[in-house]
């Protein structure tokens, strides 16, 4: 176990860096003009980042395991979820029916 | 003056219907800070000063792994990482505004306030008046955080595991990803990121999730070049 000023260090540390990165455009743009190569990269950075983000989470049973198929519940979960986000663009509605398709997916694998 | 006190309001009455998600995900964060043997103050510091749960949830992963500080450190900053793309959508409209309101702005910047605050500076086209309602979308949004990760501190453990509440965060990301999908370059942009990212996944440090978002941007950005072309 990591004694307590550890726990301090990585609060204030990352803190900090977490602080840094959601002021960081927004002070630069502030006082310069976005280079257009920029501002065109930008527009995919939420596309790619969040699927790469959510993809992981979804995929893998168990950490280093590869799970894509129908018997994993968090995948079929995750594209009813995703349906719903679709069609719906709500993400109350998404999460909702998300857990429930989870649920009803792991009572359904787990008794057939 | 800059302050709309109409907009603020506004802007934490439509967070509302979020709070939902946030709640079990603030639970999960509380559950895992206790879990890895943070003190209650320190597990109240996570959640106030880094406020973000995908950093807390691994800072508390890689604390109780007994991880060295520097590794835990460099790589809640990577996952932090995507406050970057945040921060330059958000910097058009901060623009205009004094220094101390981007600081503000800035500290409260979340995955939802950001959806929220940019689809409202794109509707109202008033710098103020979004500018107030980010804010209130903000301050709720940390109000609430801090609630539920103590809450999860101290009585997240009565929750089952088999009722899998740590599955919301990825939904919640889901939700955010979908309407980003906007024609077929963002798509190819998210399809090559998600091959990468599982393709990546021995790296350390979790350094795949960046990676993978590089390898999507360049995608993106090819497969939006080649659409263009005459």
């Amino acid at each position: 176990m990591t004694s307590a000023g550890g726990w301090w260090v990585v609060i204030l540390v990352v803190g900090l860096l977490n602080y840094l990165s959601r002021l960081s455009f927004i002070a630069l743009f502030a006082k310069v003009e976005m280079p257009p190569l920029v501002a065109r990269a930008l527009r995919f950075v939420p596309a790619a980042m969040l699927m790469a983000i959510v993809v992981p989470a979804v995929v893998f049973s168990a950490p280093g395991t590869l799970a894509f198929s129908y018997t994993n519940p968090k995948v079929v979960a995750a594209l009813a979820a995703a349906a719903v986000a679709w069609r719906t663009k709500n993400a109350v509605a998404t999460m909702a029916l998300g857990m429930v398709t989870l649920w009803l997916a792991q009572w359904l694998i787990a008794r057939y | 003056m800059y302050f709309s006190r109409p907009d603020f309001v506004a802007g934490a009455r439509d967070m509302a219907p979020s709070l939902i998600g946030l709640l079990p995900f603030g639970l999960v964060c509380g559950v895992g800070a206790q879990a890895a043997g943070a003190s209650p103050l320190e597990a109240l510091g996570m959640s106030a000063l880094i406020f973000s749960g995908a950093a807390q949830i691994l800072a508390a992963q890689l604390m109780a792994a007994g991880a060295p500080l520097a590794v835990t450190i460099l790589t809640c900053f990577v996952i932090g990482l995507r406050f970057l793309m945040y921060s330059a959508a958000m910097a058009p409209h901060l623009k205009p505004l004094p220094s101390r309101w981007r600081h503000a702005v800035a500290f409260l910047l979340t995955d939802q306030a950001f959806a929220a605050a940019v689809r409202r500076f794109r509707d109202s086209g008033d710098t103020r008046n979004g500018a107030s309602y980010a804010l209130g979308t903000g301050v709720l949004l940390w109000a609430t955080w801090q609630v539920s990760c103590t809450l999860g501190y101290w009585v997240g453990n009565v929750i089952p595991a088999a009722w899998s509440l740590d599955f919301v965060v990825p939904l919640c990301f889901l939700a955010l990803l979908v309407p980003a999908l906007e024609d077929g370059p963002t798509r190819i942009a998210a399809l090559a990121a998600g091959i990468a990212v599982v393709a990546l996944d021995s790296l350390p440090m979790r350094l795949s999730l960046i990676c993978a978002g590089i390898v999507g941007i360049v995608a993106g950005l090819i497969a939006e070049a080649k659409r263009d072309a005459p």
